[in-house]
């Protein structure tokens, strides 16, 4: 019996585990003690990695539509269907007609040649990675608003920090070892500040819960910079812009937002007082806050924050971003969005564009190409790789609709999601377990995953798989093995300049940027890229956008990205033993599940576990009922996805990043008869 | 049942010779520097100097994942138990590892014998090492499980300037002893003096997790735990399981079955009691819907007087693994302290 040492594949904290394998098989799953990040836990989902493995679901051989049926076919067969398939719409439509989603499953190999597959061999720009709309939230970059989303801070900061400041934030439920360190520093007397609609385990722990009402998160952390600038007078230099942005926050006195917010003014300044008084804080971000709307101002205020607090020699500020899925960084550090080359290049550098032009031996388009969510409706064929867009796409109902209008869908995964379930083509890929390659967590740690037994029947690594696609359309990437990738990826992309596959076998891998890449660093990779947090003030665009509720709609919908994030995740739901903790809300809530104060729920005569009527503007729909007291009353909380499919609230483009964001609405709840 | 001593520069030799008759499992340490169990090739891989291993010995009398029985259909239905038939000598492990094994014989030894656990049980060999460096979460002191057993072990070895004082504690253990008696001398008065002295400076050595058992014992046993306890703990749980899977007498565990071809595998899966679906019916209904439950019963289980009865001994070793292993702050220490003083930390 051997035991592999590897990197658990689920969320982006990245814990080091150990795979049990003996006579080709693997029995278990064990936590590293001396690893970083684990440090001898795992979670619910991480205890149960190996199930992933040997599995009776997994795809073993490619499989081709004929007729209704997915049927199983040769290699040579499947390729050479993808590859004519995806030709047609290429010379039939342009280019552009073809959609290429990566994944946050993947390796930074796999995305990195997926990139290059999409932009040379198809000379599409439309490449984008749907998961990080749920599990990711993009901290601002200065200027262009779009986000670069790197975490400034690392985890091991908050075992060092007098005040965790959680931002829309539930890491119980979306980084467990980010909430492990959290507990841990609560006992040391870390104080804690939540700022969730949600009042979760963590929020009730804190010392101030700000359980801000959905849509109202800008005028919230508004109210926060009043009382620090104007109350406190945090900033000590007045220069620059933080004239301009203390009058954008004039008006947003405690007092004045309290009834928008559902916070208390005394809450507010509770939690300006202890921010004050803190000398190392880590603020704790995520998708609560950057999927609410105007989430952007609200990500920059946190910024201004942080730059007010080191103009002033206030509290040294760290910013740690939660993120939902083992290599979302990654992903995007590998430029599988449509804004970007990988390392973040943009498409209007020249210098970029012609490196990448030069090491892939191709002309690249400079457009900015269809995000995940634009292509919907706007594409003729995809290629989806590692990822069920049924449930990373908002809109279920809609994205179905767009996937069976499709002229080709090529899928590629490990079991047959429900997306695969719709392709024309579906290829057979190999599991963390089974391959080489590196994942980088949400403190921009990269770690490699150690192949520990072969692939089942004829699965493929997914690099492997993009490479012969690409060969049987005419665009050979003779890449001969993962570190081979990686090299040409430390050459290309700044960021990971330095780190190489020997180094990284240490456990706890590498946090770019290493030292090598620091001195390398060139524009437009400004200090914060490199985890160095000197964003400059910016002054705010306010203009408060929550819903208003009336006497005919009473209550506020907000869709909560923190709540049952696994909930109908392909990866978690195939697992042997645990996959019911996630499969069994959709038996409970087949029509999606609304969160209610149990004085609400009585209020409008509803019970929990039964189907309520629920009515917006918008239209009327039917779903079933979670009496919780972990919602504040006046409000109803549904999981992102389910508030999506409800389609009582409206999707609309937030600017800038082409992420879609569920505008909160107002709401009224009845017994179904 | 003669103690004896196994001089320092016989410890290889010995070990090669248990490698002949049978599987040794032993501390590794392996290349990332954690501490493991796990079956050795030659001598000098055993790691005589660690704290505790990051998991128990659970795994090697109760994997997380084993094939039970085999059925196939293909005209005639056939079924086959596996039975893993293994001989294997547990070396150098912890005393609160070994004193864990002990509730576990309990479990599946007790109204319904299982077979799996048993057959592996009568064939394994337990050489206990006796503990004289705790680590910073251990507290095997309050588990009656160490740092120096007493008793449920078939050898215990204590290492001395001259050689392992190796104490007999069962039949099995003088018949390993007895034969290889050629390496062995007879251990002196002063050997089993400094043993005793070196256990007593362990008992020392412990450091702040103490789990105040005895209170906590008697408050769960007798009902006098405040309600409240079991409602704030639920938020400071996160229902991973670790403590569950790293606890050296937590067996729980489901059992899957699957199609292979006509036929096809049942398996058994660890468990945790803790998890929200663990005690669902196919009904929906959930007797343990509460996190709080599920808290109480696994307390319950491992503290209150009724379980320790039953087996001989309370559910504890104390070996610490739930302290470092729980994904937010529901471990035993914290636990036993919140229940003897009615309030979460």
């Amino acid at each position: 019996m051997a035991e592999i040492a590897t990197i658990c594949p689920f969320c982006g904290c990245g814990c080091g585990i150990y795979l049990h394998v003996s006579d080709g098989r693997v029995a278990g799953v064990s936590p590293s003690r001396v690893h970083p990040v684990s440090q001898g836990r795992l979670c619910l989902k991480g205890w149960h990695a190996h199930e992933l493995v040997d599995n009776p679901a997994r795809l073993t051989r490619p499989l081709v539509r004929r007729g209704d049926e997915l049927q199983e076919a040769t290699w040579a067969e499947a390729l050479a269907k993808a590859a004519e398939g995806l030709s047609k719409v290429r010379s039939s439509a342009g280019p552009p007609a073809i959609g290429v989603l990566g994944s946050a499953r993947c390796t930074n190999e796999d995305n990195y040649v997926l990139a290059r597959f999409a932009r040379t061999t198809l000379g599409t720009p439309s490449l984008d990675c749907s998961q990080r709309i749920q599990c990711f939230p993009e901290l601002p970059r200065p200027d262009d608003g779009i986000g670069l989303g790197v975490s400034t801070g690392q985890i091991a900061d908050l075992d060092d920090c007098d005040l965790i400041l959680m931002m829309g934030a539930d890491p119980t439920e979306e980084n467990p070892a980010v909430a492990a360190r959290i507990y841990r520093a609560r006992q040391r007397g870390t104080r804690l500040v939540a700022a969730s609609t949600r009042s979760h385990q963590l929020a009730r722990l804190a010392d101030v819960h700000l359980p801000v009402r959905p849509g109202a998160e800008m005028s919230l952390i508004g109210s926060l910079l009043h009382v620090l600038l104007i109350e406190r007078r945090l900033a000590g230099k007045e220069g620059g812009e933080v004239p301009a942005l203390r009058a954008s926050v004039a008006d947003l006195k405690p007092e004045n937002t309290a009834a928008e917010t559902g916070v208390s003014a005394e809450a507010v300044r509770q939690a300006a007082e202890l921010y004050e008084g803190a000398r190392r804080v880590v603020v704790v971000v995520s998708t609560g806050l950057s999927l609410a709307p105007q989430a952007s101002e609200a990500l920059q205020a946190l910024s201004n924050l942080a730059a007010l607090s080191r103009q002033s020699a206030g509290p040294q500020v760290a910013m740690l971003s939660l993120v939902g899925r083992n290599n979302l960084q990654g992903c995007r550090d590998m430029g599988v969005v449509p804004h970007y080359l990988p390392g973040y290049g943009e498409l209007t550098d020249d210098a970029v564009v012609q490196r990448f032009e030069h090491a892939w031996r191709a002309p690249l388009t400079r457009e900015v190409g269809l995000s995940a969510w634009q292509m919907l409706g706007e594409v003729k064929a995809l290629y989806v790789v590692g990822d069920d867009l049924l449930r990373s796409l908002p809109d279920p109902r809609a994205t179905r609709e767009a996937l069976a209008g499709l002229e080709f869908l090529v899928a590629q995964d490990i079991f047959l999601s429900p997306t695969a379930a719709m392709a024309d083509v579906v290829l057979p890929a190999a599991s963390f377990a089974e391959r080489n390659g590196t994942w980088t967590n949400l403190e921009r740690r990269v770690q490699r995953i150690h192949k520990a037994m072969e692939p089942p029947g004829e699965a493929r690594e997914d690099w492997r798989i993009i490479a012969d696609l690409s060969a049987a359309m005419d665009g050979a990437l003779p890449y001969r093995s993962s570190e081979e990738i990686f090299e040409e990826i430390t050459s290309l992309v700044p960021v990971y300049a330095g780190v190489f596959y020997p180094p990284l076998a240490v456990n706890g891998g590498i946090r770019w940027p290493t030292e090598a890449a620091r001195e390398k660093a060139e524009a437009p990779f400004s200090r914060e890229d490199l985890g160095i947090d000197d964003r400059p003030v910016q002054a705010l665009k306010l203009a408060c956008k929550t819903a208003q509720t009336s006497e005919q709609y009473p209550l506020l919908l907000g869709a909560d990205p923190t709540l049952a994030t696994w909930d109908g995740e392909v990866t978690i739901c195939a697992t042997l033993t645990v996959g019911v903790e996630f499969t069994v809300s959709a038996k409970d809530y087949p029509d999606g599940m609304l969160c209610l104060n149990p004085a609400d729920a009585q209020r409008y005569r509803v019970r929990n576990g039964r189907s309520a009527r629920v009515t917006s503007p918008r239209g009327e729909t039917r779903m079933q009922v979670r009496v919780s007291d972990e919602v504040p009353e006046g409000v109803a909380l549904a999981p992102y996805y389910h508030g999506a499919r409800s389609g009582l609230m409206e999707i609309a483009e937030a600017e800038g990043t082409g992420r879609p964001v569920l505008a909160p609405t107002a709401i009224s709840v009845g017994p179904e008869s | 049942m003669t103690a004896r001593l196994l001089p320092h520069d016989r410890v290889a030799e010995f070990t090669e010779r248990l490698l002949r008759e049978a599987e040794v499992i032993a501390p590794r340490r392996l290349e990332t520097g954690d501490v493991f169990y796990g079956p050795i090739a030659a001598a000098e891989e055993v790691a005589w100097d660690y704290g505790t291993a990051v998991e128990p010995l659970k795994r090697f009398l109760l994997p997380q994942r084993e094939r039970i029985l085999r059925f196939s259909d293909d005209g005639e239905l056939r079924v086959e138990a596996e039975y893993d038939e293994r001989e294997r000598i547990f070396l150098g492990v912890r005393g609160c590892d070994v004193a864990g094994v002990a509730v576990l014989d309990e479990m599946f030894g007790g109204d319904i014998p299982d077979p799996y656990y048993l057959g592996r049980r009568a064939r394994a060999t337990f050489i206990a090492l006796s503990c004289q460096q705790p680590d910073p979460h251990c507290f095997c002191v309050c588990g009656d499980a160490g740092p120096f057993l007493k008793r449920g072990y078939d050898q215990q070895w204590t290492k001395l300037p001259d050689g392992m004082l190796v104490e007999i504690g069962s039949e099995k253990g003088e018949a390993l002893a007895a034969a290889h008696d050629d390496l062995m001398q007879p251990a002196e008065l002063e050997h089993i003096a400094a043993r005793h002295r070196l256990a007593k400076e362990a008992e020392k050595l412990f450091g702040d997790y103490h789990s105040y058992a005895a209170a906590a014992m008697r408050k769960l046993t007798t009902n006098e735990v405040a309600p409240e306890v079991w409602e704030q703990a639920s938020d400071y749980c996160e229902e991973c399981g670790g403590c569950t899977f790293l606890c050296p007498t937590c067996s729980c565990f489901t059992v899957t079955d699957r199609r292979e071809g006509t036929g096809g595998v049942r398996e058994r899966h660890w468990d945790a009691c803790l998890y929200s679906c663990y005690a669902r019916e196919a009904s929906g209904h959930n007797p343990r819907a509460e996190r709080a439950d599920r808290l109480r019963a696994r307390f319950f289980h491992k503290l209150s007087y009724q379980w320790a009865q039953r087996n001989g001994r309370h559910a504890c070793v104390g070996c610490g693994r739930c302290v470092v292993g729980c994904m937010a702050w529901a471990h035993m220490a914290a636990m036993s302290d919140a229940m003897r003083r009615g309030v979460m930390p």
